[in-house]
């Protein structure tokens, strides 16, 4: 069961959160949801995640912050980004970091998957 | 022919004021009182009867009206003749026509207040052709030379000031209807409005028995009239647009009001519909002069001036709203954009449960519930922006400030969020409801808002804060604070900061500002811009309770 990749969903709004958990699940995959960066670091801690999921602009921590947090924390974990931002500054941020994806809202969910299982690919059985 | 200028001569011989009257209607009563015959009521009776047939200038500006001898000629002496005189005449006419020689002048000393030892004449002329005609006249030193000369004059300044004054004047004669209402009231009468609800054919017969008897020149002009004879008669046509308001001025009439004024419709006599304002000042002690005066403004232009800024005004905020929509348009995509998001992924995700070998529909049913919640989510958004850009009729409510300010927030929160802004949000408790548009005062805050944004966007730093309140102030008014932590205003700028295009930014058309001044200022309350001591400035404005 640890061996099963666990994928964090960080995203304020409660629609497009509930929507992406509902699209992994009937992928097969394990994923927990989070309203606020805030509340992912505190979960972050205690658990292993193989992925994660944010959106970008959010109240409090932003999803690009959030992904200087880890890397300031010496975590490696791969983040793709889904947002509605459209921006390059943006998107040049978030690639400098080395974000492992990055998709504009309405998620095309063919690219979105084929991203997510290039992530995990070395986790799968 | 040779009658009239016989009378004329007659009376123009007299340095006192004296009249001619047609006594052929009241021979009859005459004669039976010389008989010995007094049926009740005749003394009244007779002197009614009498007509001027002419009159000279003392007599005109002794007891005439403003419209000079034109309007006492074919007038009854009842009409003009002060009351207090009254009881001496009766018994000194029918002595006149009834006595021999009937030229002998036969006199009387009289009392009066303006003149010294008068005293009244009446004789009859043995001319040929005049035999139908009674002299009266009347003489005194006056209490002094220049008291009657300035009294004259002062008469010549009435007449001369209501004839030309800019406003339309109409005399009326009330009594008759004074008399009516005083019967009434002996009768125990106290709701008369009641009482014309009940008998409208009472407002009608008012209409036709109080009578203008003198009008000016204004009012010829407004009643598009020729000539102000077509105006004298009774006072129905006044009304004649406004039958409603006959009934006001009767209700004001009886109840002993000193004047009434209301803005009413009036037709005019070629045909036109005038918006006017009437003014009506009753007869009461202590003047004692009977005279009704109504005052008539035409205001037609004046409230359609007022219509057509209003119009304006409408159009003007509308044009402020969709110019501040367009600053949003980044913000309103982001907020559809999410339902949009969750119902596509839903939609993919059902699919996925339908292509399996056992396709799951419970969860189909599930995810289709989510999507129909997110498209309707989707649909009020659309709706709450078509809300802010359709053309608005102001549609006063009562309101709760806490919750306009929530739904303004809707529109801003995306704005805010992605400025890494930090917003707090104090709503006072308990606030009492206000009176206003609501889409006209979200409309307030949401540009204050938007202003506090774009502050922040031009100073230096990269982040900032915005702190929002509502609350209530020592006077028991319901204020919105917003206060933000940019460079402020420019001190020189702060008492211009509401005028019509000022801005201070590249692409602004500064209406905006100017805009909520002026709802604020419709909805009776105030607003204001001031600099924070500690930085940053602060915008409030602060509306009257609503209870």
């Amino acid at each position: 069961m640890s061996n099963t990749p666990l994928i964090a969903v960080v995203d304020d709004d409660e629609a497009v959160r509930d929507a992406l958990l509902g699209l992994l699940q009937v992928e097969g995959l394990r994923a927990l949801g989070y309203p606020s960066a805030g509340g992912f670091l505190i979960d972050f801690a205690t658990r292993t995640f193989n992925c994660l999921i944010t959106d970008v602009r959010m109240p409090g921590m932003g999803g690009l912050e959030l992904q200087c947090c880890l890397i300031a924390m010496g975590s490696s974990i791969p983040v793709i980004f889904v947002t509605s931002a459209e921006d390059d500054a943006t998107l040049a941020q978030a690639t400098a970091a080395g974000a492992a994806g990055f998709f504009n809202k309405p998620l095309a969910t063919g690219e979105f998957l084929r991203c997510l299982r290039a992530v995990l690919g070395p986790l799968d059985d | 022919m040779v009658a009239t200028n016989q009378c004329a001569r007659e009376i123009q011989r007299h340095d006192g004021a004296c009249w001619a009257f047609d006594i052929s209607e009241a021979r009859d009563l005459i004669e039976a009182v010389s008989a010995g015959n007094r049926p009740q009521g005749w003394s009244k009776a007779l002197l009614s009867r009498l007509r001027v047939v002419e009159a000279n200038a003392n007599a005109v500006h002794l007891f005439g009206s403003y419209a000079g001898r034109e309007r006492m000629l074919g007038q009854s002496l009842l009409d003009f003749w002060p009351m207090e005189g009254w009881h001496v005449l009766p018994g000194l006419i029918v002595g006149t026509v009834t006595g021999n020689p009937r030229s002998r002048a036969r006199k009387l000393r009289v009392k009066s207040l303006v003149l010294r030892n008068p005293v009244l004449t009446a004789w009859m002329s043995d001319e040929p052709g005049l035999e139908q005609r009674l002299f009266l006249a009347i003489f005194a030193e006056p209490l002094d030379e220049r008291s009657f000369w300035a009294l004259r004059a002062s008469q010549e300044r009435y007449n001369n000031l209501i004839h030309h004054l800019p406003f339309a004047f109409l005399e009326v004669d009330s009594r008759a209807q004074a008399d009516i209402f005083e019967d009434l009231r002996r009768r125990g009468l106290k709701d008369v409005g009641a009482y014309l609800d009940a008998n409208p054919g009472d407002i009608q017969r008012s209409c036709e028995i109080v009578r203008i008897t003198d009008v000016n020149k204004s009012a010829v002009e407004l009643f598009g009239a020729h000539h102000a004879s077509e105006l004298i008669g009774p006072v129905d046509p006044l009304f004649a647009a406004s039958p409603e308001s006959a009934r006001r001025v009767m209700i004001n009439h009886f109840e002993g009001a000193r004047s009434y004024s209301e803005v009413m419709k009036l037709r005019t006599m070629d045909g036109r519909l005038l918006d006017v304002s009437m003014s009506v000042i009753y007869p009461t002690r202590p003047e004692q002069l009977d005279i009704t005066l109504i005052m008539l403004e035409d205001i037609t232009e004046r409230l359609r001036t007022e219509a057509q800024l209003r119009q304006l005004q409408s159009d003007y905020t509308r044009a402020a709203r969709i110019s501040m929509l367009g600053e949003l348009a980044s913000s309103i995509a982001h907020e559809v954009n999410q339902p949009l998001s969750a119902i596509r992924t839903y939609a993919e995700t059902s699919l996925r449960w339908l292509s399996r070998e056992e396709p799951n529909l419970e969860k189909v049913v599930q995810l289709t519930g989510r999507i129909s919640d997110n498209a309707r989510h989707a649909g009020e958004i659309v709706h709450r922006i078509r809300g802010m850009t359709a053309r608005h009729v102001p549609r006063s409510a009562s309101l709760d400030l806490n919750e306009v300010v929530d739904e303004a927030l809707h529109f801003v929160r995306h704005e805010i969020e992605t400025r890494s802004i930090d917003l707090s949000v104090r709503l006072g408790r308990e606030l009492p409801p206000i009176w206003g548009d609501r889409v006209q005062l979200q409309q307030v805050v949401v540009n204050l808002l938007l202003n506090a944004v774009q502050a922040i966007q031009s100073g230096s730093e990269n982040s900032g804060s915005i702190e929002l309140t509502t609350d209530l102030d020592e006077r028991g008014a319901v204020t919105l604070n917003i206060r933000d932590d940019g460079p402020g205003v420019a001190e020189g700028d702060l008492d211009r900061v509401f005028q019509s295009f000022f801005t201070t930014k590249d692409e602004g058309m500064g209406i905006g500002l100017a805009i909520c001044q002026s709802i604020i200022a419709a909805h009776g309350g105030a607003i204001g811009a001031s600099n924070w001591p500690g930085g940053g400035a602060r915008f409030w404005f602060s509306l009257p309770a609503h209870r």
